[in-house]
């Protein structure tokens, strides 16, 4: 057995590892597999004026967002299903403080793909002639252009590399091999996408005992392996837990109510207090 | 229509939309009523439809209510689990997808869609989830068909935000613009089916009990009415109703 590299590290020591003005990339969708406990922890840390990149938010988008703690958000759309909006994100681009960049899903998660490859760039005809592909020009990563070879218009667009990715998997080992079980939507461009890669794990197991057919994250481009049993509470993760959807419901009502509701929200389950751990005690409580 | 058989003007739209399905469809999904179209096509006049849903499932089964394509429920029964990139990108950029049915805020008479935001008339913004795959079904699919309640304020000739093109966009086609397929070939309401094809909007059919003149009054974007008059679309079946009520929205989500 090879011993191998462990990359295992606390979320508090991973978490001070980031700067502000971080490009993150997340990988939840809405009410599934959201790294909740590192956005806990980047919320109290006071992490600031991050940039977001995820193909569909959820809540640990929302979380940051309501806590002021991104400059710009890039994403594909999101909500937390029938629940409700992303008030925290709504909020913030309505508010001013919060640029939103939205693309269509299959645009972002192309441009997370050419990211990953190293490609120059992609081509897509998705977002032509619609509304969704005037900001990301302007922005200067997509452009409106010809097919090299039959002339069709198309849309050709930018290479994304965020700085870090932040993974919520089903298991990991302490070189960070990663399995996922279920659907895995844009998960595996967002984690290749990025410079560094952080999977957050329900369980660490010892290297080897996942069978290398199931690994869906090669420890080759893992930089960190965060144990987080229950680490996207109040979302799901397919085969472990449900979604709370009480804890789910009273964040969107906190939500409906402005940006009071969420700070107040933020200030009892957030900052006030010490660890996700404790967060978890009081919530199932 | 059966004598006694009632049934809501949500059962009503799920059962035209319904019948938008064709038998041997490969389908992406929206949710809510959209996917109660499409599992309701499957059970009864389309058993071979394909459904999938941009998440990454192949053919979902459940036998549960969903809160959304996100929630474990909605992907019991698959027969198989990929990612996004297999679903919207190998799937439908890759041409293999013939029907997208997706839900709307705002549509206008080409059949463009707003799913990101509407401007009230005091200029207040309310932003809503986005495209999520919308767009990226209305780009690719072989035909698209629209399910969404029928409300005069859902029908602008000009969108807050256009997320989604239809047949044309500012007097431009499809191919013009780069898109493939055909388009949307129907707005499918709980008071009417308006077909869209290369001259515009039709009324096609008017559900039964609805008056087609204020239907006409309630869709407040170009439409044409045929010289006599538009059909009336087929009452639901007791079997469609049973199906919706015991097994597709159970708890009366969508079709309440």
């Amino acid at each position: 057995m090879t011993v191998g590299l462990d990359r295992r590290c606390s979320m508090g020591d991973f978490v001070a590892g980031i700067a502000d003005g971080t490009h993150l990339a997340l990988a939840g969708f809405a009410i599934s597999r959201n790294a909740v406990a590192f956005a806990h922890e980047l919320v109290r840390a006071g992490r600031r004026h991050l940039t977001v990149t995820q193909v569909i938010g959820g809540l640990e988008t929302d979380l940051l967002a309501a806590a002021g703690a991104v400059d710009t958000l890039t994403y594909g759309g999101g909500s937390l299903d029938r629940y409700g909006p992303l008030h925290g994100v709504n909020q913030a681009a309505l508010g001013g403080s919060l640029t939103l960049v939205e693309y269509s899903a299959l645009a972002l998660t192309l441009r997370l793909h050419a990211g990953a490859l190293g490609l120059p760039f992609i081509a897509t005809r998705s977002m032509l002639g619609s509304d969704l592909a005037s900001a990301p020009t302007d922005r200067g990563e997509v452009r409106a252009g010809e097919n090299p070879f039959d002339g069709a218009p198309c849309l050709i667009m930018s290479p994304l590399r965020p700085d870090v990715a932040v993974v919520h998997v089903d298991a990991a080992d302490k070189a960070g091999n990663a399995a996922i079980t279920g659907p895995t939507w844009s998960i595996p461009e967002t984690a290749r996408a990025a410079r560094s890669l952080a999977v957050v794990a329900e369980e660490i197991v010892k290297v080897g005992d996942i069978d290398p057919s199931n690994v869906d994250i090669p420890a080759a481009i893992v930089d960190a392996v965060i144990p987080a049993p229950r680490g996207a509470y109040p979302t799901a993760v397919y085969g472990h837990y449900d979604y709370d959807g009480a804890h789910l419901q009273m964040y969107v009502d906190a939500g409906a109510s402005g940006p009071a509701g969420l700070a107040a929200y933020l200030e009892r389950w957030v900052y006030g207090t010490a660890s996700f751990d404790e967060y978890l005690l009081r919530a199932v409580a | 229509m059966t004598p006694g058989v009632t049934w809501t003007r949500g059962e009503m739209l799920a059962v035209a939309g319904s019948l938008q399905v064709r038998d041997g469809d490969v389908t992406v999904v929206g949710l809510g009523l959209p996917q109660v179209c499409g599992f309701l096509a499957r059970r009864t006049h389309a058993p071979s439809v394909r459904l999938l849903l941009e998440i990454g499932a192949f053919e979902p089964d459940p036998t549960e209510s969903a809160m959304g394509i996100a929630d474990p429920r909605m992907w019991e029964g698959s027969t198989a689990f990929g990612s996004l990139l297999e679903v919207l990108g190998v799937m439908l950029h890759g041409q293999r997808v013939s029907l997208g049915l997706l839900g709307a805020l705002e549509v206008d008479q080409w059949g463009s869609l707003n799913t990101t935001e509407i401007v009230a008339e005091d200029g207040t913004r309310r932003r809503f989830r986005g495209s999520g795959g919308g767009n990226d079904i209305s780009s690719s699919a072989e035909r698209t068909v629209i399910i969404m309640t029928h409300q005069p304020r859902k029908f602008a000739s000009t969108l807050a935000f256009l997320t989604s093109p239809g047949r044309r966009v500012d007097g431009r086609s499809r191919p013009e613009l780069g898109l493939t397929g055909e388009g949307p070939t129907a707005i499918v309401t709980d008071r009417a089916v308006i077909a869209l094809g290369a001259s515009g909007a039709t009324l096609e059919s008017v559900h039964p009990g609805e008056d087609p003149d204020a239907v006409v009054a309630a869709t407040p974007i170009p439409l044409a009415v045929p010289a006599g008059g538009p059909a009336e679309t087929p009452s639901p079946t007791r079997f469609q109703l049973d199906l919706i009520r015991s097994r597709l929205d159970p708890k009366r989500w969508y079709t309440g």
